[in-house]
C-alpha cells in the first residue's frame, strides 16, 4: 500500500474525518478478477455449450450405469441353499428388524404391509419372487424398492429369513392376501 | 449565518436500545431451545406450539427483525440526528414508528406459535401484519427523508447513503415478495406460484440479507467506528466506490439459493456470477473498517467497544467470502440443504450483527444514560471472549456437521446402493456436533446475560440526558464545481432516485421475464390442481412449518434420484401457491414421498415417528389425529386458487367439501383396513392425502 498518503478531505460529520485514500491495489484487483470471471462464466454456459446440470446428471448417471457390479442372477435352488445357511439367516434377521417391522411387524403377523407368515403371497411366494419383491419394490401399493439400500447379498439373506417365518403363529395376524404357494 | 441551538431526541434511541437487548434475549432463548431439540426431540414438551417447525420462524424473525431491527433504528436514530445536526423531523413519528414496530414483534411472537404463517422465510408473517409492516416502514421514511430535508449539514455521510439504500430496498422487497390473495383474515396465498414464487422469495430472502443485515449495520459502522477509535475513515473514494457497487450487485444474486434446482440455467447464472462480484464491494466495508483503526491498535487491548466492533467487520469480510463460494455450483453442489449454510448464517447473525450490535451498545448507553463510564469494562471483555469462543464452536461444528451430511447423502459402496440408505442412518454423525453447537450457544448467550447486566448497572448510575448541539441554518446555495459524488452529496433527492434505480435493476432484469416468458417454466400435461382435501392437507403442512425440515426439491444428481426418485422439474409445481421447496433437510426431501408408503404408515409416523422410523428426530404429532379437520373455508380456498388461473371447474368450487368428505373417506376406510383408527373427520387425512399426491403427476406423464 505504498499510494497511501493520508490526506485529510476538508469535511467532517460530527467529528468524523474521512481520509481521501487511493482504492488499495489488492482490492482493485479482486474486483478485476471477479468481473473477468463473470465474463467468461457467462459465455461459457450459454453460448460455447458447457454442460448444463441436466448434462452433468446424465454424464455422473453413465459412470454409474458403467462402474455398476454384475450381479449373477441365482436360481431357486441356490437360493435355497442360501435359506438353509443359518449365517444368512441370522443376518436376515437383523436387516429385517432394521427395515420391515415398521410395516411388517416384528413376528411378520402383517400391520400396514402383510402377513408374512401364512401361506398366501400376494406377488408371489417362492424365493426368487420374493428376492424381486423386495429389490424393485410394489410402489403401487407402498412397498419401496430396496435395492439402493440393500445389496444383493443382504436382499438374499432377508428373503431366507422370511423363509423362516412361514408356518409361525404371530400374536395378532393380518387376514391371509393374495394366492396360496406351496413351496 | 445564524447559529441555532436544538436538542436530539435520544430518548427514541433509549427505547429502541431498551428494545433491542430485550429482543435479542428472547430471540437467542428461542434458538437455544431449538438448537437442542435436534437432539433431543422430546423438547417440545409434547406441544404444538413448541414444536421445531413453528419455533424456527419465531427464531429467525425475532433475530432478524427485532433483535437486528431495533439495533438498526436504535443506531439510526442516534446517527443521523448527529450526522445531520438535526432532531428527528416528527416526535410523534418517531414515537409511532417505535409502537408500531414493537406490535409488529408481539404479534409475530403470538402468531408463529399458533401456526399462522406464510411460510416463505424470513417473510412468515400473515398479510395484516405484512400490512402493518410497511405502514411503520413509510413512516419511518418519512420520519428519515423529513429529517434530510430539516438538516444543518449540506453534504450526507457515507453512512446515510446506506441508510438511505436501505429503506428504500427492504420497502421494494417487501412489498413485492408479500403480495399475497387473502381467503381470511389470517390465510393468504402468495400471488406467484412454484418456480417463480421460489425466484421471488430468494430475491427477497438473499437482500434481506443485504439491506436488513449488512447495508444499515454498514452505515453504523461507518459512524460508530471512527466515533469509537476516534481516527479519520480510511478511504472516502473507496466508500463511494463500494457503495454503489454493492448496491447495484446485491439485487442480482438471490438465485443462489436455488442452484441446481428446476430455476431456469441463465437465472442461476447471473446468481452465481453476481455473488462471485460481489466479494470487492463487500471488502470495500470490511477494509475501510479495520483500517480505520491505523494508530490505534493499541486501543484495541483495552477497549471492549473497539474488540468488538473489529471482530465484527472481520466476521462480515469472512461471511462475504464464503457466501459467494458458496455460490459456486460445484461448492453448493455439497453445500445446499446442509448446516454449511446454518454455520454461515450465523457466522454473519451472531459475529457481524451481534457483535457489531454489542459494540455500539457498550458505546451507546454510557453516553445515553449519562453515566460517566461502563459499569465494568472487564465483564464486557469477558462478554467479548465468551461470544467469540461461542461462535467459533456454533460456526465449526456446523462446518464438520454440514459436509459430514453432505458427503453421507452422495455415498455409494461398491455394490452402487447409498451407504447411508436410512435417514437415521447420518444422525449418530451429526449429533456430536448438535450438542457442540448448542454448547457454543450457550456461551454466547451467557455473554449477553452479562451484558444485560452490565448495560443495566451503567444506566442506574447515570441520569438520562438528552444532548444538545448548535449549528448555523443551512442557506440555500448553490452549489457548484467540485467533484461530482460531492455535489451528488448534497442533494438527497437525486441520491435516493439515483439509489433506487441501482437497487431495482436487478430484481427487474431478473423476476419481471421469468412472470412473462412462458418457456422458464416447461408446462407437464400430466400435472393437475390439488384436490380440495390436498388442498388442506397442503395448509396444515404449511401450518405445522415442515418445510423448516423437509425439502420439496430434488436436485439431478444421482445420491438424490436414487434416495427420491426422479429430479424435480419446474412444470410440476405451477399448482403451489406458495412453494414449498425448503432450504433444508434436516429430515429427507419430500418431493416424491407421494405413493412411496401406504397410508398407515403416514399414519403411524406422524402419530410416534420412531414407530416407522427407529432413531428420528421428528417431534410426535399425535394431535394431528385427534384434531378435527375443519372443511368451513374449504370452497373458498379452491375458488381462491381460480384467480390465479388455476383451472377447477365451477362443479370444482361446488362440489369442494363434498369431494373432500369422500377422498377423507376412502382413507379412513384404508387406515382401517391397516389395523389404525378410521380418522376420516381429523386433520391428519388431509395432510395424508397431500402427502400421497406429491410428486406423483409425473407418473402418468411417463406412462403416456
Amino acid at each position: 500500500m505504498s499510494q497511501v498518503n493520508d490526506e485529510l478531505l476538508d469535511h467532517e460529520y460530527d467529528g468524523i474525518r474521512e481520509y481521501d485514500n487511493p482504492l488499495p491495489r489488492w482490492w482493485l484487483g479482486i474486483f478485476v478478477i471477479s468481473v473477468v470471471f463473470s465474463v467468461i462464466y457467462i459465455p461459457y454456459y450459454h453460448f460455447m455449450g458447457g454442460p448444463h446440470q441436466e448434462d452433468e446428471y446424465a454424464a455422473e448417471m453413465a459412470a454409474a450405469a458403467a462402474n455398476a457390479p454384475k450381479v449373477e442372477k441365482l436360481d431357486e435352488a441356490a437360493l435355497q441353499k442360501i435359506a438353509a445357511d443359518p449365517t444368512r439367516i441370522g443376518a436376515g434377521k437383523a436387516l429385517y428388524d432394521k427395515h420391515c417391522v415398521a410395516c411388517h411387524t416384528a413376528d411378520g403377523g402383517g400391520l400396514v404391509g402383510p402377513n408374512l407368515t401364512d401361506k398366501f403371497w400376494i406377488h408371489g411366494g417362492s424365493l426368487t419372487d420374493i428376492v424381486h419383491t423386495i429389490s424393485e419394490g410394489v410402489p403401487e401399493k407402498g412397498m419401496i424398492s430396496w435395492k439402493s439400500q440393500l445389496s444383493a447379498d443382504e436382499i438374499r439373506s432377508l428373503a431366507a429369513f422370511l423363509h423362516t417365518l412361514r408356518g409361525t403363529t404371530p400374536a395378532n395376524p393380518k387376514a391371509p392376501e393374495g394366492e396360496p404357494y406351496e413351496g | 449565518m445564524k447559529v441555532e441551538e436544538f436538542q436530539y431526541d435520544d430518548k427514541v434511541v433509549r427505547k429502541f436500545a431498551i428494545a433491542t437487548v430485550l429482543w435479542g434475549v428472547v430471540g437467542m432463548l428461542v434458538g437455544l431451545l431449538i438448537a437442542f431439540q435436534l437432539v433431543v426431540h422430546q423438547l417440545n414438551f409434547d406441544l404444538p406450539f413448541l414444536t421445531f417447525g413453528r419455533l424456527r420462524p419465531l427464531h429467525t424473525n425475532a433475530v432478524i427483525f427485532a433483535f437486528v431491527g431495533n439495533g438498526i433504528f436504535a443506531g439510526v436514530y442516534y446517527s443521523v440526528q448527529r450526522l445531520l445536526k438535526a432532531r428527528m423531523f416528527s416526535d410523534g413519528l418517531s414515537n409511532f414508528h417505535f409502537w408500531g414496530w414493537q406490535a409488529i414483534i408481539v404479534s409475530a411472537a403470538v402468531t408463529l406459535p399458533l401456526g399462522i404463517t406464510t411460510s416463505k422465510e424470513y417473510a412468515e408473517l400473515e398479510w395484516p401484519i405484512d400490512i402493518a409492516i410497511a405502514v411503520v416502514w413509510v413512516v419511518f421514511a418519512i420520519n428519515f427523508f423529513g429529517t434530510l430535508a430539516k438538516r444543518r449539514e449540506r453534504h450526507l455521510y457515507v453512512a446515510i447513503w446506506f441508510y438511505i439504500a436501505s429503506i428504500v430496498a427492504v420497502a421494494l422487497l417487501h412489498i413485492v415478495n408479500s403480495l399475497a390473495l387473502p381467503v381470511s383474515i389470517l390465510k393468504s396465498y402468495s400471488i406467484y406460484a412454484g418456480i417463480q414464487d421460489a425466484l421471488v422469495q430468494w430475491w427477497y430472502g438473499h437482500n434481506a440479507v443485504a439491506f436488513f443485515l449488512t447495508t444499515p449495520y454498514l452505515g453504523l459502522m461507518y459512524y460508530f467506528m471512527p466515533k469509537a477509535a476516534q481516527r479519520p475513515v480510511y478511504s472516502y473514494r473507496l466508500s463511494v466506490v463500494h457503495f454503489w457497487s454493492l448496491v447495484f450487485l446485491y439485487m442480482w444474486a438471490g438465485p443462489h439459493h436455488l442452484l441446481y434446482t428446476s430455476l431456469p440455467q441463465w437465472a442461476q447464472t447471473l446468481g452465481t456470477t453476481f455473488s462471485i462480484m460481489l466479494i470487492a464491494p463487500s471488502w470495500g466495508g470490511m477494509i475501510n473498517g479495520l483500517l480505520t483503526l491505523r494508530g490505534a491498535w493499541d486501543k484495541l487491548r483495552t477497549d471492549p467497544v473497539l474488540k468488538f466492533m473489529v471482530a465484527a467487520i472481520t466476521f462480515y469480510g469472512m461471511s462475504t467470502f464464503e457466501g459467494p463460494m458458496m455460490s459456486l455450483k460445484s461448492v453448493n453442489a455439497l453445500s445446499h440443504y446442509t448446516n454449511w449454510t446454518i454455520g454461515h448464517v450465523h457466522a454473519g447473525a451472531l459475529g457481524w450483527n451481534g457483535f457489531l450490535t454489542f459494540g455500539m451498545l457498550y458505546w451507546l448507553v454510557p453516553r445515553l444514560w449519562g453515566a460517566k463510564q461502563l459499569h465494568s469494562t472487564k465483564m464486557a471483555t469477558t462478554h467479548f471472549w465468551l461470544g467469540i469462543v461461542g461462535i467459533g464452536m456454533y460456526v465449526m461444528s456446523m462446518w464438520a456437521a454440514g459436509i459430514a451430511e453432505g458427503l453421507m447423502w452422495k455415498e455409494f459402496d461398491a455394490d452402487g446402493r447409498l451407504v447411508y440408505g436410512t435417514w437415521a442412518d447420518t444422525l449418530p454423525t451429526l449429533n456430536p456436533m448438535y450438542w457442540v453447537r448448542g454448547l457454543g450457544g450457550v456461551l454466547y448467550f451467557t455473554g449477553v446475560i452479562m451484558m444485560v447486566i452490565n448495560l443495566w448497572k451503567t444506566a442506574k448510575s447515570g441520569t438520562p440526558v438528552d444532548q444538545t448541539d448548535s449549528a448555523p441554518a443551512l442557506e440555500p446555495v448553490k452549489v457548484e464545481g467540485g467533484r461530482l459524488h460531492r455535489l451528488l452529496e448534497g442533494k438527497p433527492l437525486t441520491f435516493t432516485v439515483l439509489t433506487t434505480v441501482a437497487v431495482a435493476a436487478g430484481g427487474a432484469f431478473e423476476i419481471i421475464p421469468s412472470l412473462l416468458i412462458d418457456s422458464n417454466v416447461p408446462t407437464i400435461a400430466a400435472v393437475k390442481p390439488y384436490t380440495p382435501l390436498e388442498l388442506e392437507g397442503r395448509d396444515i403442512y404449511i401450518a405445522e412449518g415442515c418445510y423448516n425440515c423437509h425439502s420439496q426439491h430434488i436436485r439431478p444428481f444421482r445420491g438424490e434420484t436414487e434416495r427420491y426418485g426422479p429430479y424435480s422439474k419446474a412444470g410440476e409445481f405451477v399448482y403451489d401457491h406458495p412453494f414449498q421447496f425448503g432450504s433444508r433437510r434436516i429430515g429427507p426431501d419430500l418431493h416424491r414421498v407421494g405413493g412411496k408408503y401406504p397410508d398407515g404408515w403416514h399414519y403411524r409416523h406422524m402419530v410416534n415417528p420412531r414407530d416407522t422410523s427407529e432413531g428420528s428426530v421428528m417431534p410426535t404429532y399425535h394431535w394431528l389425529a385427534d384434531e378435527p379437520l375443519d372443511l368451513s373455508m374449504t370452497q373458498a380456498k379452491v375458488k381462491a386458487m381460480t384467480v390465479f388461473n388455476v383451472p377447477y371447474s365451477d362443479e370444482d368450487i361446488a362440489n369442494a367439501v363434498e369431494n373432500a368428505k369422500a377422498q377423507a373417506a376412502a382413507i379412513g376406510k384404508r387406515l382401517e383396513e391397516q389395523k389404525l383408527p378410521n380418522a376420516q373427520d381429523k386433520k391428519i387425512v388431509a395432510l395424508i392425502a397431500y402427502l400421497q399426491r406429491l410428486g406423483t403427476d409425473i407418473r402418468a406423464e411417463g406412462a403416456q
